[in-house]
C-alpha cells in the first residue's frame, strides 16, 4: 500500500487522467535520459580527472621519459608503442582477412557458409584473457625460439596475439561487404572475358571498398583498446624501441600501461591524472575510429 | 606474367590465407579443449582455490563470475529496452534516431579497461565505494547497454507494420500497444540479445580488475559492497605466474570453464533466436 502522500501526489499528477499511455513514456523517457548520462559521465569523469595532467606546466608529458619517482612523465613511448603494435597486427590481419573473405564469398554452399560463419562467432566470442593465456603458454615462447631471444615477451608477440584476435570481426564484416555487391556486377565483368583475379580486384573489391573500409577501423578500434592479451604479452618496457621500428623489442601500449599501473597510482597525484589523460587519448581515438567506421558502412549500405 | 598465372597466384593465395584462418581457429579452440581438459575435473570446479590458486578449485570464481553477469543482467534490461522503446515509438525525427544510434556506437567503442579506470574513480575514489560486486555489475551493466539495446530495437523494427496499425485501429493507446503488443512479440529477440551480451560480459576482465575483484580468500560475498572472485581475474594472476606449471596448468582449466560459459550463452542466444524467428518476419 502507498503512503497517503504519495497518493496524494499521484492523484495530483494532471497526466493521471491522461492513462496509462504516460506511465511507459515516462518510462521510456528516463531509460534514455541514463544511458546518455552514462556516455556523458563517463566522458566528463575522464577530462576533469586528467585535467591536472593537461594543465600542468612540466613539459615532460610529451617526452621519452617515464619516470613517476622523479615527476616525469612522458607519454609518447606508450602512444608509439600502441600505434607500433597497431601497425604490424593490421599489416597480419588485413592481407589474411581480405583474401580469405575473398574465397569464403565464393562459397556456394550455404551450409558449408553457415558453418564457417559460426566457426568465426566462436572465434570472436573467446574472452581476451583466454588469448593472453595462450600468449603466454605459447606465442612468446615460439617467438623467443625463432629469433633466438631471451624473452618471447616483446612487441611481435604482442601484435601476433591481436591480429588473431581481430581477424574473426575483420573476416566476417569483409565478406558480408564483398557479398553484397550485386551479382550482376560479376556477370558482367565475366561476360567481358575478365579472368577471375581481375573481376575480384578491379570489380568486387571497389565495389565493396566502403564496406572494407569500415570492417577495417573497426579492427583498428579492437587493437588499440585490446588489454589483457597485450599486456601478458608485450614485456611492458617504457622505453621506445631502439633501433626505432624493431619489433623484437619490449615495449608498451597504451593499454598495457593502464592495466599495469592504474591500481598502483595514488588517486588525484599527477602520476593517476598522467594516466586519466592516456586512457581519454584512448576513448577519444577508439570513439572516432567507430563513429567513421559507422558512416563508412551506411554510405556502403546506399552505395 | 601472364594473366593465367596472375589468376593462379590470386586463387592460391586466397586459398592460403583461407586455410591458414582455419587452422589458427583448430589450433585455439583445440588448445584450450586439450590443456583445460587435462586441468579439469570435478574437484577442480567444486572445490575453492588454494595456495593462490596453483591448487584447489575454482568454485568461488564460478559462483562469483555468474553472480557478476546475471546482477549486472538485471540492471541493464530495464534501461536497455525502455531506451529501445523510445528509439521506436517516440523518435519520429531521423536525426534524433541517428543521434541515439551514436551515441550507443559510441559507448560501444570505449575500450573495457576505460570503463574500468571509470569506475575505479567514480565509484571507487569519488563516492567511495571500495572493491564491491555491486559495482562491478553496474560497469558491467553500461558495458552491456549499446549491444542489448540495438538488438531489442532491431526486433521491434521487424515486427510488421500492421500488429500496431491493428492495435491502433482497435482504439489501444500507444502505451498499451507497447504493453501488449511491442513488447510480447519482441521479447524473443530482446532475450537473444541478452544471451549476447552475457556472453561478452562474462569474459571481461578490464573493467572489473580494479573494481570489483579481490585474488585470494575471496568467498561469496555477504552484501553488496563485499568483493568476489571472478574467473577472468583469476586466470590472470594465475597467467602472471606461469612459470609455475601447476599455476599454469590450472589457468588453462579455468579457461576452458570460462570458454564453456560463453559457448553456453552464445547457444542459448541460437536456440531462442531459432524458437522466436517464426515471429517477426516483416
Amino acid at each position: 500500500m502507498t503512503s497517503p502522500a504519495l497518493a496524494l501526489t499521484v492523484s495530483e499528477n494532471p497526466q493521471d487522467s491522461r492513462g496509462p499511455v504516460d506511465g511507459v513514456r515516462t518510462y521510456a523517457r528516463l531509460s534514455i535520459l541514463v544511458t546518455i548520462s552514462i556516455i556523458t559521465l563517463i566522458l566528463a569523469t575522464l577530462i576533469i580527472q586528467s585535467g591536472p595532467a593537461i594543465l600542468s606546466t612540466s613539459d615532460s608529458l610529451l617526452t621519452t621519459q617515464w619516470k613517476p619517482s622523479e615527476g616525469i612523465y612522458g607519454i609518447l613511448p606508450m602512444i608509439f608503442g600502441s600505434l607500433f603494435v597497431m601497425t604490424i597486427a593490421m599489416a597480419i590481419a588485413l592481407p589474411i582477412g581480405g583474401f580469405a573473405a575473398i574465397t569464403v564469398s565464393r562459397i556456394k554452399s550455404p551450409r558449408i557458409k553457415r558453418l564457417w560463419r559460426s566457426a568465426l562467432e566462436i572465434l570472436a566470442g573467446i574472452p581476451s584473457i583466454v588469448y593472453g593465456l595462450i600468449g603466454v603458454a605459447y606465442v612468446s615462447i615460439w617467438v623467443a625460439s625463432a629469433f633466438d631471444l631471451q624473452s618471447g615477451r616483446i612487441i611481435l608477440s604482442a601484435a601476433i596475439i591481436l591480429s588473431v584476435m581481430i581477424l574473426p570481426t575483420f573476416l566476417s564484416l569483409c565478406e558480408d561487404a564483398i557479398s553484397s555487391v550485386p551479382a550482376a556486377y560479376r556477370e558482367n565483368a565475366q561476360a567481358l572475358g575478365l579472368q577471375d583475379y581481375e573481376v575480384e580486384l578491379y570489380v568486387i573489391l571497389p565495389a565493396a571498398a566502403p564496406g572494407i573500409a569500415s570492417a577495417a577501423l573497426l579492427a583498428l578500434g579492437r587493437a588499440l583498446g585490446e588489454t589483457m592479451a597485450v599486456m601478458l604479452v608485450i614485456g611492458s618496457l617504457d622505453r621506445i624501441p631502439s633501433p626505432l621500428f624493431n619489433p623484437l623489442s619490449s615495449g608498451q601500449t597504451i593499454t598495457s600501461k593502464l592495466g599495469r599501473e592504474i591500481g598502483e597510482s595514488a588517486f588525484g597525484s599527477m602520476h593517476f591524472s598522467v594516466l586519466v589523460l592516456m586512457s581519454l587519448i584512448l576513448v577519444a581515438l577508439t570513439i572516432s575510429l567507430t563513429v567513421i567506421s559507422q558512416r563508412l558502412f551506411r554510405q556502403g549500405r546506399r552505395g | 606474367m601472364s594473366r593465367t598465372v596472375k589468376n593462379a597466384l590470386f586463387w592460391g593465395a586466397s586459398k592460403l590465407a583461407l586455410i591458414l584462418c582455419a587452422a589458427v581457429l583448430g589450433f585455439l579452440l583445440l588448445s584450450i579443449l586439450w590443456q583445460g581438459g587435462r586441468a579439469i575435473s570435478f574437484d577442480f570446479v567444486l572445490s575453492p582455490a588454494l595456495d593462490f590458486g596453483t591448487s584447489g578449485g575454482i568454485v568461488f570464481q564460478i559462483l562469483g563470475s555468474l553472480l557478476l553477469v546475471v546482477t549486472a543482467a538485471i540492471m541493464v534490461l530495464p534501461i536497455a529496452v525502455g531506451t529501445a522503446i523510445y528509439r521506436h515509438c517516440y523518435m519520429p525525427r531521423a536525426r534524433d534516431k541517428t543521434r541515439l544510434d551514436t551515441v550507443l556506437y559510441a559507448l560501444n567503442a570505449i575500450p573495457s579497461i576505460s570503463y574500468g579506470i571509470f569506475g575505479l574513480i567514480f565509484f571507487v575514489n569519488i563516492l567511495g565505494t571500495g572493491l564491491s560486486w555491486f559495482v562491478g555489475s553496474l560497469i558491467l551493466a553500461m558495458m552491456m547497454l549499446p549491444t542489448l539495446t540495438l538488438a531489442s530495437h532491431a526486433t521491434m523494427g521487424s515486427l510488421p507494420k500492421s500488429y500496431q496499425e491493428n492495435a491502433a485501429a482497435l482504439g489501444m493507446s500507444q502505451g498499451e500497444i507497447i504493453r501488449h503488443v511491442i513488447l510480447p512479440q519482441s521479447s524473443g529477440g530482446i532475450v537473444t540479445g541478452l544471451m549476447i551480451s552475457l556472453a561478452r560480459a562474462i569474459g571481461e576482465t578490464a573493467p572489473i580488475m580494479f573494481i570489483a575483484t579481490a585474488f585470494s580468500g575471496v568467498t561469496l560475498p555477504q552484501s553488496l559492497v563485499e568483493p568476489v572472485a571472478s574467473l577472468p581475474t583469476h586466470i590472470l594472476a594465475l597467467a602472471q605466474q606461469s612459470t609455475n606449471p601447476q599455476a599454469l596448468q590450472n589457468a588453462w582449466g579455468a579457461s576452458l570453464v570460462l570458454v564453456s560459459f560463453v559457448a553456453a550463452f552464445s547457444a542459448l542466444a541460437f536456440f531462442t533466436r531459432q524458437k522466436f524467428s517464426h515471429l517477426g518476419h516483416r
